[in-house]
């Protein structure tokens, strides 16, 4: 087979029919940009399903004691030497990868004001490393976050600042029994009012400092949870592999991935990604159709052409094998063509985040969202890669029909036809 | 028994002497300590070392009325029995508060329930007087600053007004309280809350002033809450003693379920 | 006239059998692109219903209605028409009257305490009618162990996590404490006869779920006292309209009530909802585009490879008009047949995934997101929009495809294209 030189036909070929190619090719390259497009919001879109939710739940990786997760109790926490080792250990391991980590001390109370008395969940928090940490400090409404250095200062939800009737600035009272058993009484004011949108959280959820809540339950040092956010979350598993590994002979720790802390965010982004893949499917076939009819039409016209060439000594192999060097040759360009286009598209418009809003309908405004609607696209090398090479190949799978026609032709029938 | 014969004969000695010496300084200026006496007499009112009483509490609000008549018993701010009378259909419910354990006895389905601290709603038994006021350990006297607001007559009686501020850090919900007391028998007759923008709450108002176990005490408390004020709730005492023979033992869940 | 207009359609129809293979190339194009089309907005919408049905089936309903003066606080003595309630059998058959409503069911609320042993919960008690619940909700039905109630015979039902933290076990007897509309505290014993996991921990860890008749003795309240009344709707997606229009047939100055659809009560799953619908609309756009693109490309490329078939067509004397028509008559035909196709292999699909929806359990267990427990069951939802749509976009894709072509084929001198 001349190899050279069919591939150089092949090549001409596509120069001389520029406007066959790039009809051709574009099903190809536009087909390939879409799915660059949106699978990189996709892939957006869970990062900012998962940053969300770990932010407001226990970070990527959290460190707790044994039963802290099925009882939510005081009593199973990580006393003060724990902690320190346990934090220790985790920056070590984690180092560069951690964007930042938080420790909070939580207990079930009850808060009471001289109108109300409301059951809630108290968490101690470090003020500095929590609005690092998570993004209640976005849902601010009225006063301020806690501060460094705040002591008697608790930022509640919209709701609960209903119930017991307080504002900036008003004093309540917390009880909770503390590590002692004894029920003792904390107080606090009104630093900062939050709304989130989730009613569960606006009753109950209440900051305080960390400080104020160890002195108050009598714990010096000691956390419910250590909570680490990573750089990415795909990070997560190999990170609490690592944790487990290091920190094995430790009895009162336990290392979890967010996927075991929050599982109910785990259970959503698989929802949504089960959704997805029907739709990428979809999207594909489609794709697939158009780069098929394409090719095919294409190839419909050229039985003359083909003729032509055997009648000059080209074999039926090599006329097959010369349309599927112009298929390959075609896909190709077009892969490439297509990522960048994708690409481009992509990261010119939308790198700072493609906002949903205008999609969504009006009426549903209500203060406080779960979700800022703006999904900044993620682009994974491996998705670009999967989407080229599954892209190229329905390309070079396409052409092998026309190139089995065409190698088939019979040269004196195919003179006859004009084109 | 002894010892606590003894510390009534101390009691009475020292209630007497206070009572004297009080008319002697009825002309002098309060002494900030005599002050500080006073308040913690008037928070500890109802609360000797050990006292029994019969009650009845009437209770209207915006959706019912109703009336209770309560046999109490209290030992020490760490134990007390309460058993409703009347109603019949109520009568031998309890509730036995000991140290942090508070159970309750349900005469209808003759079951006893525990009920943790945790989830005691702020009223007591259903009335405008909270958890806060009957059972709670501090002492007023801790959380709050004191000073004299006012000294002088009031609709022709001789009475001071103290006003009480939160320590500090007190855990108390309250911004201010005010008390007017009688000079003459040092009894209290009303207490005003107010939240920390001087808002009043509620007004808690005492009358019918008798002597009772030997005591002299306001029979009759009124609550009121000032955003409410058709509703309230008045405590009767119809008869009340002090220091009488209880100890701990009589707190037990066996004596929660009695009838009597 | 009319003989010459019909023969140029025959030219069409002759043209197109001419060449079955790019005729039937290009028309499998269309109708599987208006296949892909039609089934994306299927999806889409059906995994939007999934998530509105999976929130409000299993306890919130589509709709509520309360006295108006019960929400937020849900005040115990505010019940529906006040002291003196109303006659619940009329209220619910007016509600049931209303075309759009499915089913509805009364609930009573109350908040208590549940004693077991040493062990004492505090928990929100429901009361429920077991005949009309089950026809809205699906709560009684999520019973893990035991079996459903019984009015009149102090059953209950609480959550697994709040039978854990009981120590209780089915048949145990549970005490049940509660203030009541006297003031007075009402208490009783009940039999746990039933557990239900809902897979909400909220409602697992905190309800307790009595008869009517019996949470409202219980709390002191006649039979014409309820504090709620459940409704589920024919077309969930529809609620804020139909909870309108129930409010309006409703009011009444006699018993003045407020009617909330699911949107309203649960805002945080609306924006879920929102948001769902929003990303998948940018789905169904690049969907359609796609679909619509590979029709235009493909009916340019044909085109395209008929300049030398127009050339000698025109050398033969017909206008460049007459092309123009024979095109857009192709194209006419085609796409109609196409779509017809496409119309019937997409409707039997519809139709089989509509009636059997793809249930996914064994691969994705159930949770719950924003509170809505989720079993993940893939089903589509017939869209009245999306077939009329996509038909009319891709029918006028195609034609506008080819008539470019074709016109430009037209400009050129047949000299010159059949010299190429």
């Amino acid at each position: 087979m001349r190899l050279t030189v069919l591939l150089k036909l092949a090549m001409r070929s596509v120069e001389r029919n520029m406007r066959r190619s790039a009809l051709t090719s574009l099903a190809m390259v536009l087909g390939l940009a879409l799915l660059v497009f949106s699978r990189s919001l996709a892939e957006g879109a869970y990062d900012k399903m998962i940053d969300s939710g770990v932010r407001m739940g226990s970070g990527h990786i959290a460190i707790q004691a044994p039963e802290y997760l099925e009882t939510g109790k005081l009593e199973h926490r990580l006393e003060a030497g724990v902690v320190r080792l346990a934090s220790e250990v985790a920056n070590d391991v984690l180092r560069e990868s951690l964007l930042s980590w938080a420790p909070r001390l939580s207990v079930n109370g009850l808060a009471s004001s001289t109108a109300a008395a409301v059951p809630v969940r108290i968490e101690g928090v470090d003020p500095e490393l929590e609005r690092a940490f998570s993004d209640i400090e976005d849902k601010l409404q009225d006063g301020r976050y806690l501060e460094a250095g705040d002591r008697l200062h608790a930022y509640i939800g919209t709701e609960l600042a209903q119930r017991l009737d307080v504002q900036v600035g008003n004093r309540f009272v917390l009880t909770a029994q503390t590590s002692t058993g004894d029920v003792e009484g904390q107080l606090v004011r009104v630093a900062g009012i939050f709304q989130t949108g989730i009613p569960e959280v606006d009753q109950s959820l209440i900051h305080i400092p960390i400080d104020t809540a160890r002195e108050w339950l009598h714990t010096p040092g000691a956390t419910s949870t250590l909570a680490f956010l990573l750089n990415e979350s795909e990070l997560t598993d190999i990170g609490v592999k690592t944790l487990q590994l290091k920190l094995e002979n430790e009895q009162q720790i336990r290392v979890l991935g967010w996927r075991e802390s929050s599982p109910e965010l785990a259970a959503a982004i698989r929802l949504d990604s089960t959704g997805n893949y029907i739709f990428h499917s979809i999207l594909l076939a489609i794709i697939t159709l158009a780069i098929l009819n394409a090719v095919m039409i294409s190839v419909l016209g050229r039985r003359r052409e083909f003729g032509v060439l055997q009648a000059m000594g080209l074999t039926g192999v090599e006329t097959g094998f010369y349309v599927f060097l112009e298929g390959l040759f075609l896909t190709v360009v077009s892969g490439v063509a297509g990522i960048s286009a994708g690409l481009l598209f992509t990261w010119g418009f939308f790198r700072d985040g493609l906002d949903f809003s205008i999609f969504m309908e009006d009426g549903l405004e209500f203060g406080g969202q779960i979700m800022e609607p703006i999904i900044i696209p993620h682009f994974s090398v491996e998705q670009l890669l999967i989407s080229t090479f599954v892209v190229v190949t329905i390309g070079m799978i396409s052409s092998l029909y026309p190139a089995l026609r065409a190698s088939k032709l019979d040269v004196a029938e195919a003179m006859k036809f004009e084109q | 028994m002894h010892g606590i014969r003894r510390s009534w004969t101390v009691r009475t000695l020292v209630t007497q002497l206070l009572n004297t010496s009080l008319l002697v300084l009825l002309s002098s200026p309060l002494q900030a300590q005599t002050a500080r006496e006073i308040i913690d007499r008037v928070d500890r009112l109802l609360r000797g070392e050990s006292s029994r009483g019969r009650i009845t509490m009437a209770i209207t609000t915006e959706h019912w009325s109703r009336s209770l008549d309560m046999e109490v018993w209290s030992l020490g701010v760490e134990h007390s029995l309460v058993r409703v009378q009347s109603p019949a259909r109520e009568a031998g419910t309890a509730t036995l508060k000991a140290g942090q354990e508070v159970w309750n006895y349900l005469p209808r389905v003759d079951r006893t329930i525990k009920v943790p601290p945790s989830l005691m709603m702020g009223s007591w038994m259903g009335s405008h007087f909270t958890n806060d006021d009957l059972v709670k350990e501090s002492r007023i006297v801790d959380d709050y600053d004191f000073e004299i607001s006012f000294e002088g007559e009031r609709e022709g009686v001789e009475v001071w007004e103290f006003q009480l501020t939160p320590r500090p850090e007190a855990p108390v919900v309250w911004g201010r309280i005010d008390e007017q007391v009688r000079k003459a028998d040092l009894m209290p007759t009303w207490i005003r809350y107010y939240d920390e923008d001087g808002g009043l709450v509620r007004t808690m108002t005492f009358s019918g002033y008798r002597t009772m176990g030997d005591r002299l005490v306001p029979a009759s408390m009124l609550v009121i809450p000032a955003d409410k004020p058709e509703e309230h709730t008045v405590l009767t005492y119809h008869e009340l003693d002090f220091d009488i023979s209880l100890d701990e033992s009589f707190f037990s869940l066996r004596n929660l379920r009695a009838r009597r | 006239m009319a003989h010459e207009r019909l023969w140029w359609w025959r030219v069409a129809w002759r043209n197109l059998w001419r060449n079955r293979l790019r005729t039937l190339i290009t028309a499998s194009g269309l109708a599987f692109g208006y296949l892909g089309a039609v089934l994306v907005v299927g999806v889409s919408d059906g995994m939007l219903v999934e998530l509105i049905e999976n929130g409000t089936r299993l306890m919130l309903g589509e709709v509520q209605v309360h006295s108006e003066d019960y929400l937020p606080e849900r005040n115990m003595h505010l019940t529906i028409g006040g002291y003196e309630g109303t006659d619940l059998e009329i209220f619910i058959s007016r509600i049931t009257s209303q075309e759009d409503v499915s089913a509805a069911a009364p609930r009573v609320y109350g908040g208590g305490l549940l004693s077991s042993g040493e062990e004492t919960q505090a928990a929100l008690l429901m009361g429920v009618d077991p005949d009309r619940e089950p026809r809205v909700t699906t709560l009684l039905s999520r019973l893990v162990s035991g079996r459903t109630l019984v009015a009149g015979a102090n059953e209950i039902l609480v959550g697994d996590e709040m039978a854990e933290r009981l120590g209780a076990v089915l048949g145990d007897e549970i005490v049940v404490v509660s203030p009541s509309s006297d003031g007075s505290l009402g208490n009783d014993l009940f039999t746990l006869v039933g557990i239900l996991d809902t897979g909400i921990p909220a409602i697992d860890q905190n309800y307790a779920l009595l008869a009517l008749p019996d949470l409202q003795f219980l709390m002191a309240m006649g039979p014409a006292r309820i504090h709620e009344v459940v409704i589920t709707v024919g077309n969930a997606k529809d609620s804020p309209r139909i909870a309108g229009a129930l409010g309006e047939f409703l009011s009444d100055s006699e018993l003045p009530v407020q009617v909330s659809s699911w949107t309203d009560l649960r805002p945080e799953l609306a924006e879920m909802v929102s948001l769902m619908d929003a990303s998948h609309f940018i789905i169904v756009i690049v969907i359609f585009g796609m679909a619509a693109f590979g029709v235009a490309n493909t009916m340019l490329i044909g085109t395209f490879e008929r300049r030398r078939e127009f050339a000698v067509i025109r050398a033969l004397g017909t206008a460049p008009i007459g092309i123009g028509r024979t095109v857009v008559y192709e194209g006419v035909i085609l796409g109609v047949i196409s779509l017809i196709a496409g119309a019937l292999i997409t409707w039997p699909i519809l139709v089989w995934w509509h009636n059997s929806p793809i249930d996914l359990t064994t691969v994705i267990s159930g949770f719950s997101v924003a509170g809505a427990q989720w079993r993940p069951v893939l089903r589509v939802e017939y869209s009245v929009q999306a077939p009329i749509v996509a038909a009319l976009g891709l029918f006028l894709t195609s034609i506008l495809a080819a008539m470019y072509p074709a016109w430009k084929a037209t400009r050129v001198p047949p000299a010159d294209a059949l010299a190429d």
